[in-house]
This record gives C-alpha cells, sequence and structure tokens, in this order.
C-alpha cells in the first residue's frame, strides 16, 4: 500500500455505482453481440470463482503472497470491465495479472519464470512466449490508465482486530471473507474500510465455534438475518447506552454497533456490501468448475487465442 | 492532502499543473491478445477514442533526448503552443521478452498518486499506436540543483537561497513519506527546477512503498554519496531516515558546492563517512554491530561535533548547523524525520527564505530537461560513474 487512499486513483477512477458498472458491461457486451451469443459464458461470479482458483494455483508455485493475489484479482476485475472477456485469452491474463501485482506488490518474479508455470498450468492454452505476456501486460497497464496502486481491506482488519477485541479465529475468519470478496464485485464498488468492517461483523455473527471455523456456506439465510439484526442495532443504538464489559461475542457485535453508530461509516453501504457476500456465497454452491471451464476453453480454442 | 503539516489548509491549493484525470489510455485490444475474428475490429473503440483523444491533446515535438528505458521529448498542449510538456516514451524492451522496465512501472504507480507543488506532475499518460506508453510530465525547463551547485563561477546564492531549496525540497520529502512511499534516491541533480524557480523532486524509478512489518528490503538504493549507514551495512528493514539521510547530504553540499562524502566505491563511502561524520559504534549507534555488512576502518573516529560542522557550514547559522547534524544522526531511529525537519526551528530563524522569483536562476536548456528525465534511477551523469547505486535485483528481490 502506498499513498492516500481519499487521494487515490483507486478512489477517483475505479469506485462505480452497481448502475455504472452494468452498463460499462453491457457496453462491451452490445459491441460484441455475435461473441456473446456464439460463446455463451457462466455468470461473472463463477467466472470470478474459476479465476480465482487459477491464481491460486499459479501464485501457489510461484509462492507469492496473498496481497498479490488480491491485487491480481483486482487487475483482472478492473481488466474485464473495460474488454470483453471473449477478446481475450483468460489463461494469459491471469499469468499478465499475478506478474504485474507481483511487480507492484514488491515480490517480483522473473517473467520467465511465470511464463514458464503459466505453461505447467495450462499447458494446453498457454504459449511459451514471453513476449506474448509482456505484450499482455503493456495492454493491461494502458487499460488500467496506468494506474495501480491497490489499497486493501487487509490492512483496516489488521488495525481494528484489537478495538473490537477479536479473537484469532474471528481474525482469521474475517480474513478469509475479504479473499473471498474478491471474487464478487465489491472491490469496485465500496471502499476498503467498508469491506474490512462488514468481514469483522460477518466473522462475529458467523461466531466461529471452538471446534473450528464453521463453513460458510449452508448457513447463509440465517447469518443474512443475524447480520441484518446487528446492522439495524446500530441505528436503535445511543451511543455509550449498552456498552456492558462482557467478553461474548454477543457484547462483541453489539460494541462493533455503538462503534459504527458513532463512525462516518455509512451503514447503508454496509448493509449492501453485507448483502452481495452473503448472496456470493449462496450463487458459490451452485458453481460448477467443469463447465465453466469447457466454455472458457471452447471460445479460446475455437478463436485461437491460445496462439 | 495539505502540502506542508504546518501550511494553513487552502494556502496548499496552488501549485503546478495537477494531474487530475490521469488519462484513460487504452491501447487497441487487437493488441494484447492475438484475436482472430473479425467481428472484434469495432470493439472498444470508445477507449480506443478516449486515448486518441488524450493523445490529440498534446504534440510531440522533437525529440530531447535519449534514456536507457525512455526517450524524451519536447510536446506542447496542441491547443495552447506555449504551454509546454515534456514527454517521456518509454520503450517497449526487445518486443516485450523481458516485461515493462522495473523503473518505468514505479515511476508511473507513484506519479499516478502523489500530487504536490514540490513534486514532478504527470498530467496524463497515452499509449501510441507503436505500442509505447507515454507520460506527458510538467516542464522543468530551469535545470536541476546540481547545475546550479556546480556553477561555482556562475550561480552564487547564499543561506536564505539554500534555505528556500530546502524548504521544498524538505515539504517533498514529508509529502512522500506521509503517502508511506520511500524515494530511495534523493540527490542534487533528481531535484529539478519549474520556469518559477519551484524545485520539484522526480524520478521515482527506485521508490517504493513502506515495506509491511517483517518483508525485507534491497539495501542497494541511493546513489552512494547520499546513501545512509544503515544502507551501507546491508540493512534490509528501514524507514523514512534513509531520505533524510540523502536530503542531509544535499543540504551539506548545498553549502559547500562539492558533494560531502564522495566514496568511489561502497567501502571507501563508508571511510568517508567514518571520516566526516563519525564511525558508528555500538555506542552511539546500539545494535549497528548486527548489522549484516557492518564493517567500520580502525580506529574509528569521534562523532564530529557542533565545531567541525559550524566551521563547515557556518554560512547556514547556528539553527542551520543543527538541523545539518540531526539529518545526519548516524543512528536511523534517532535521525530526525521528515515531519520534524519541517518543525524545526530554522526556517523560522532569520533570514527568511527567498522567494521563489528572486532564486538564483541558471537555464537548463532543453538538452538538460532530457538528460534528466531520461537517466536511468540510481545513476549519476557519466563522469561520475562508478558511483551509481546497483542496479535492482528484480529478479530474485524480496
Amino acid at each position: 500500500m502506498a499513498a492516500n487512499y481519499w487521494e487515490s486513483s483507486q478512489r477517483r477512477h475505479w469506485l462505480f455505482t452497481r448502475e455504472q458498472l452494468d452498463d460499462l458491461r453491457k457496453k462491451l457486451e452490445d459491441q460484441g453481440q455475435d461473441l456473446v451469443q456464439g460463446y455463451p459464458l457462466p455468470q461473472l461470479r463463477h467466472l470470478s470463482i474459476y479465476f480465482n482458483q487459477q491464481i491460486a494455483r499459479l501464485g501457489k508455485r510461484l509462492g507469492v503472497r496473498q496481497q498479490a493475489m488480491a491485487t491480481a484479482q483486482l487487475y483482472i476485475r478492473r481488466f474485464y470491465s473495460k474488454v470483453e472477456i471473449r477478446q481475450t485469452n483468460p489463461y494469459l491474463v491471469i499469468a499478465t495479472a499475478v506478474y504485474l501485482a507481483c511487480k507492484m506488490e514488491e515480490c517480483p518474479h522473473h517473467i520467465r519464470l511465470v511464463v514458464s508455470e503459466g505453461r505447467n498450468s495450462w499447458p494446453d492454452f498457454f504459449s511459451g512466449d514471453t513476449s506474448k505476456l509482456g505484450e499482455c501486460e503493456f495492454f493491461m497497464i494502458s487499460e488500467m490508465s496506468s494506474q495501480m496502486i491497490v489499497h486493501h481491506p487487509y490492512r483496516t482488519l489488521t488495525s481494528l482486530q484489537g478495538i473490537f477485541s477479536l479473537t484469532q479465529e474471528e481474525s482469521a475468519l474475517a480474513w478469509s471473507i475479504i479473499n473471498d470478496h474478491y471474487m464478487t464485485d465489491l472491490p469496485l464498488l465500496y471502499a476498503p474500510h467498508t469491506v474490512a468492517i462488514m468481514a469483522i461483523l460477518l466473522a462475529l455473527v458467523l461466531r466461529p465455534n471452538q471446534t473450528g471455523v464453521q463453513s460458510v456456506g449452508p448457513a447463509v439465510g440465517s447469518i443474512a438475518s443475524a447480520a441484518q439484526a446487528a446492522l439495524s442495532s446500530v441505528h436503535s443504538s445511543k451511543p455509550g447506552s449498552s456498552d456492558k464489559q462482557n467478553a461474548g461475542p454477543r457484547t462483541k457485535v453489539q460494541r462493533l454497533a455503538n462503534w459504527l453508530a458513532e463512525s462516518n461509516v455509512d451503514i447503508e453501504d454496509l448493509v449492501d456490501c453485507t448483502q452481495e457476500i452473503i448472496s456470493f456465497y449462496e450463487f458459490q454452491e451452485q458453481y460448477n468448475e467443469k463447465l465453466t471451464r469447457e466454455q472458457i476453453n471452447r471460445f479460446v480454442k475455437a478463436r485461437g487465442l491460445d496462439k | 492532502m495539505a502540502v506542508s503539516p504546518l501550511v494553513l489548509p487552502g494556502a496548499a491549493e496552488k501549485g503546478g499543473p495537477t494531474a487530475k484525470s490521469k488519462l484513460q489510455s487504452a491501447a487497441a485490444s487487437s493488441n494484447g491478445t492475438p484475436n482472430a475474428a473479425q467481428s472484434s475490429t469495432e470493439v472498444n473503440d470508445v477507449a480506443e477514442q478516449m486515448n486518441e483523444d488524450e493523445k490529440a491533446k498534446y504534440v510531440k515535438g522533437k525529440k530531447l533526448g535519449e534514456g536507457t528505458y525512455a526517450n524524451v521529448y519536447l510536446g506542447h498542449i496542441s491547443s495552447s503552443p506555449s504551454s509546454l510538456v515534456a514527454i517521456k516514451k518509454i520503450k517497449v524492451q526487445q518486443q516485450y521478452t523481458e516485461g515493462m522496465a522495473p523503473d518505468a512501472i514505479r515511476e508511473l504507480k507513484f506519479l499516478q498518486e502523489l500530487s504536490h507543488p514540490n513534486i514532478i506532475s504527470l498530467i496524463s499518460v497515452f499509449s501510441s499506436k507503436d505500442q509505447n506508453i507515454n507520460l506527458v510530465l510538467e516542464f522543468l525547463p530551469m535545470g536541476d540543483l546540481e547545475m546550479l551547485i556546480k556553477d561555482t563561477s556562475g550561480v552564487r546564492y547564499g543561506m536564505a537561497d539554500i534555505k528556500a531549496w530546502m524548504g521544498m525540497l524538505s515539504r517533498a520529502v514529508w509529502f512522500c513519506h506521509e503517502n508511506f512511499v520511500l524515494h530511495r534516491d534523493i540527490k542534487p541533480n533528481n531535484l529539478l527546477i519549474a520556469a518559477d524557480g519551484e524545485v520539484k523532486l522526480a524520478d521515482f524509478g527506485l521508490a517504493r512503498s513502506f515495506s509491511d512489518p517483517y518483508r525485507l528490503m534491497t539495501s542497494t538504493v541511493i546513489t552512494i554519496w547520499y546513501r545512509p549507514p544503515e544502507l551501507l551495512f546491508g540493512a534490509r528493514q528501514y524507514s523514512g531516515a534513509v531520505d533524510v539521510w540523502s536530503v542531509g547530504l544535499v543540504f551539506a553540499e548545498l553549502v559547500i558546492r562539492v558533494p560531502y562524502l564522495q566514496g568511489i566505491n561502497e567501502v571507501d563511502q563508508i571511510a568517508k563517512l567514518c571520516m566526516g561524520v563519525g564511525t558508528p559504534t555500538e555506542e552511539n549507534w546500539p545494535g549497528v554491530s548486527k548489522l549484516p555488512d557492518y564493517t567500520v576502518p580502525a580506529p574509528p573516529s569521534p562523532v564530529m561535533g557542533i565545531d567541525h560542522y559550524l566551521s563547515m557550514f557556518g554560512t547556514v547559522g547556528q539553527e542551520g548547523v543543527d538541523l545539518l547534524m540531526k539529518m545526519l544522526i548516524m543512528d536511523p531511529r534517532r535521525r530526525i524525520t521528515a515531519r520534524q525537519v519541517l518543525e524545526h526551528g530554522w526556517w523560522s530563524s532569520d533570514p527568511r527564505a527567498t522567494k521563489n522569483e528572486d532564486l538564483p536562476k541558471k537555464g537548463g536548456g532543453e538538452s538538460k530537461v532530457a538528460e534528466d528525465l531520461g537517466r536511468r534511477p540510481g545513476m549519476v551523469d557519466d563522469e561520475r560513474a562508478g558511483k551509481v547505486a546497483r542496479k535492482l535485483d528484480f529478479g530474485g528481490m524480496r
């Protein structure tokens, strides 16, 4: 992280309303209607899950730290808000995003290493020619208007975990919710601190039990209502009225609610943000990796994008 | 963000061309990834058009010079031929096989975010059809501080002028640190001078964000004459204090008009440092002997006292000497911070800093602009080669 979020290119140029984002994407689709009809793709959330898995594969081979992988995912999302996916080889775009993100996050890897690991990961879809990746890097930097510094929610989480006395399990859960949010549009819609607070809220509501972090998937409905309840208590809570000093998770949620009531954080944003991630978890259950892979591979092959 | 912590809000709003919406550039989609189908020809023309519009705003003039990773051209705003800009065209390395030069990336990355009167502004970025990235930078025609320092027969200046230049440099450095950016290559020839006399910190090719705790950084940054002892001793974790040391040496050089510590290599640099500032020891810097490359010539020389500095740098007065000594404190934990520099009493003591329009000038001309912008980070002019900051090992660096 560098520079100041409030003055950052991220806030000034890469934060959208949902309508703006829909417009951007619609425009891309309209421009390439034949392509869109000829090569149907799964919904964006499922594509994002697939990209996330592929980045994780490549990242693991290269030993990339989490923050660089997060940056890479955001680059991909920014890039595909400007470029129709069917015009590109997503595997090349993924590798390029990882390569560029590593440079940006000061953990660089040599281009040849990235290319050879890319080739190992996707032998049928990835050229061994480093100039392809170099060219795509140029393309990506251009599409991002050379605005490359990304502010992540991790830092907010790290600095707030003490204030809300999060346990290690709660922190870890919040951390993994932040990891997950890169598979949604949230990083293009909300400020990183909003996402971080959403993650903390959910982590407290989900209440990791002693046997470990309970899986997020099944209880989506009840999470939603619990989160909802917590947030609505923000509106009702009067600062200082109900801050009892028990350490139970219930109190922690209450403390967060009180804190929010006194903060400048936009509660509406927080509610939207929470709903978005919850609905992501719902859609995640329907994710079909095989289908997604096949549909991507189909247009890459048919259009000769892997050459 | 304010220009300085000590300036009232509002006073900060002036300054050079600020880089607002720094371009919506876009290369043709057909270039990034090959595409076979023809239906794509019209795709992306909105983005392309935006790039064309941006490009059309500037007229590229003659080439001013050629650097390692960029060529520099004189340019002007199409609608206003008298508004000059410098256009730095980043060369793509060998048909892309090496990826974008790390220096170019760092420069882009930071100049996109930092906007301050004492930091060179990136006005726009656009890509040209031959797949080059063009940085439109403000035109700084008056050369750099090094030229002024070296021209001992042509340019005379005094304490008030030094105070003005140092003030601008210190505000730039404070702003970088306030935004968690380490410049890592502060030296007189990276301090460019605008037509109105404003000093601007340039060349962010070695800059980086503050490291996360416990993560290591490379110690081979900063041209060696300006490199602090902790880096000479191989420290892999460091702070803004490294830049403050460089600022101190620029300060010293402004006074005596030659670099204060001119080592011919790293070992010699340490020797010069021991003689000119004092030998770092466990007594004046607890823990120093644990740094990986700690070696000092025997016998140790004592830390220089105020008498030494007064005799050498007395022209800047008691307060000025005090500030200099605090910038050259060897233990980086005790060295003055960029913010404390701005709070120092020297600035408010007499004489006041010279106004920009009254500062001594020396026309640098176009070729100097090219030289300044085209230089590779960490390098000094050719005749001073050999004291070069080692090229970053970008491959293995963590």
